[in-house]
């Protein structure tokens, strides 16, 4: 608030008080009232007039002020209403009222929407293990039928696992301390198990994995890991090009280690490269081959951010896509 | 025979789960009466024990350390919770292994292999395998004819096996890429060809150069 714009929002009482005076002037006047005696009761009338206005511009102010910290020093915004200090005037008590009304109506919505989410996070949970089960039978069903059928079925098999895979992190993404635990592991193990998890994709598609210097220690939460690796994994075995390897490798920078998944597969054409990690984004390969979600590459930027990795991808269109993961590893600390 | 004990709720995963076991050559103790399990355990005593943690009206945690203080088995946590506070906790509960739902079939069977091998059971391991006048020694790696020995690679030593596990029958380039798989090689199906001609050169060398024949259209043969 500018003593400019508290002058103008005043400007009306401003000028019945002017004009009140003048009036009053008159009437004294009129009624033969000396000149000298008007001129010296103005002189005291106007200053004190004036200073009432400076002041209450200044307690207003200062008022504001207040309040205003106030909110600022809040995380949750809503709860400004809950905060606010003893009204100090009849006007400001009701205005106050009004907005712990308001607020209260505001929270109880925003306590609902908490809920409902939690709930159907729980949900999703709890379905997803639930038919975890039946997959689990099949597979086991699967071991008994001959070779050719039997690819197809835990082909299939694979594909269902790994969309409830994605349902389930979705809804883990929003409160991803409930579930981590982070401790020091290999990568090669790491890498070991998305490779296990994914074989059916990756043998389908007659791809080779190659691996180097992957004896690393790193610092995260070993089933999230997998899954942003899996996604990657995914994504190069699904966009392949002739005689497909996968190199995945590790080296130690600073006090990280950089994990890469780099492949020879199709590439990414450039323009979309920096939309990969937008949420639904499918792309022109995607959108030929089928089969896209667009939620994969924006899972991994998401669950990474919780898990302090950097996720970088770079690609060239017809030459093949490089993922680089950078993982914290203390175990470098004693080198430096 | 080991005697594995499954103590399973969903009665199609573990009447199938019995069944794999059951070909794989151990004797599987399915449990169907959830309310006496310790006291089946200490009847039967089971060399291992597959353990869902997701048991209708108990909890599998207090279970595992039920079980730990009458039987000395090896439990396995086989669970479709997946949160990493569980496998901490199960494991800090004297669990000696946990695995996944859905798990694929090998890797369940490399880890009851490797958990009944580490708690000091018999192991029916073999080290050698004998087929078609030929010995195959996986500790050693090597393939000897009567008069003669050659060193074999990583990959010709799980082909060999794969073969021999399997002699008279025909074995698929699909079937041999899954068991290199499965003993983490990762390899496709030109490399696959590269290391079956080396293979066989190696068998010319023992003087066997036709032992594994080629069955045009659908795989090898010993």
């Amino acid at each position: 608030m500018t003593f400019g714009s508290f002058l103008s929002d005043r400007l009306g009482r401003i000028i019945l008080w002017s004009a009140c005076f003048a009036a009053a002037a008159l009437f004294l006047f009129a009624t033969g009232t000396q000149t000298g005696v008007l001129i010296i009761l103005l002189l005291i009338l106007l200053p004190i007039f004036l200073t009432v206005q400076a002041w209450d511009y200044i307690r207003r102010r200062s008022r504001l002020t207040e309040l205003e910290s106030i909110l600022e020093n809040l995380d949750e915004k809503y709860l400004f209403t809950e905060c606010v200090p003893a009204a100090d005037s009849l006007y400001e008590r009701c205005l106050f009222d009004l907005m712990r009304r308001a607020g209260q109506a505001m929270i109880s919505a925003v306590s609902d929407a908490k809920a409902a989410q939690r709930e159907y996070r729980e949900y999703v949970e709890s379905w997803v293990h639930e038919v975890k089960a039946p997959i689990t039978a099949a597979r086991l069903v699967c071991r008994q039928l001959d070779g050719q059928s039997r690819r197809k079925l835990e082909y299939e098999l694979a594909q269902i696992e790994t969309h409830i895979e994605r349902a389930l992190f979705y809804a883990r993404a929003d409160s991803p301390e409930c579930d981590c635990v982070i401790r020091q592991i290999l990568l090669s193990e790491i890498v070991s198990q998305t490779v296990e998890n994914h074989r059916t994709l990756l043998l389908q598609n007659g791809i080779r994995i190659e691996t180097q210097g992957l004896d690393c220690q790193v610092f995260t939460d070993k089933k999230w890991a997998v899954f942003i690796l899996g996604q990657l994994l995914q994504n190069a075995a699904r966009y392949h090009g002739e005689n497909p390897v996968i190199t995945i490798s590790a080296k130690p920078l600073g006090t990280q280690t950089q994990l890469t998944v780099r492949d020879n597969g199709i590439g990414i054409p450039a323009h979309e490269l920096p939309r990969v990690f937008d949420r639904g984004f499918t792309g022109s390969n995607g959108r030929a081959r089928g089969g896209a979600t667009g939620m994969g590459l924006y899972l991994c930027k998401k669950l990474s951010g919780f898990l302090n990795l950097d996720i970088r991808l770079t690609s060239e269109e017809g030459a093949g896509t490089c993922a680089a993961l950078m993982f914290p590893s203390k175990g470098n600390l004693s080198k430096l | 025979m080991q005697k594995i004990m499954i103590i399973e709720d969903d009665p199609m995963v573990r009447d199938e789960l019995a069944l794999l076991l059951d070909n794989e050559g151990y004797e599987p103790l399915p449990v169907t009466d959830f309310g006496t399990i310790a006291d089946q355990a200490i009847q039967k005593h089971p060399d291992l024990i597959l353990l869902d943690i997701g048991l209708p009206g108990q909890d599998g945690f207090l279970l595992c350390a039920a079980l730990r203080k009458t039987v000395s088995a090896p439990v396995i946590f086989v669970t479709s919770r997946d949160s990493g506070l569980d496998e901490v906790r199960a494991l800090s509960l004297g669990g000696d292994d946990y695995i996944t739902k859905p798990y694929s079939v090998p890797v369940l069977l490399a880890r009851i292999r490797a958990v009944l091998r580490r708690s000091g059971g018999t192991s029916e391991h073999t080290d050698t395998l004998e087929a078609a006048g030929v010995r195959l020694s996986l500790t050693k790696g090597t393939l000897a004819s009567a008069e003669k020995t050659v060193e074999l690679t990583r990959n010709e030593l799980q082909i060999m096996a794969c073969l021999m596990a399997h002699t008279g029958q025909i074995v698929s380039r699909a079937d041999l890429l899954d068991a290199l798989w499965d003993s983490q090689i990762y390899i496709d199906d030109n490399t696959l060809s590269v290391n079956m001609t080396r293979l066989r050169g190696k068998l010319a060398e023992l003087g066997l150069p036709d032992l594994i024949r080629t069955r045009r259209g659908m795989g090898y043969q010993l």
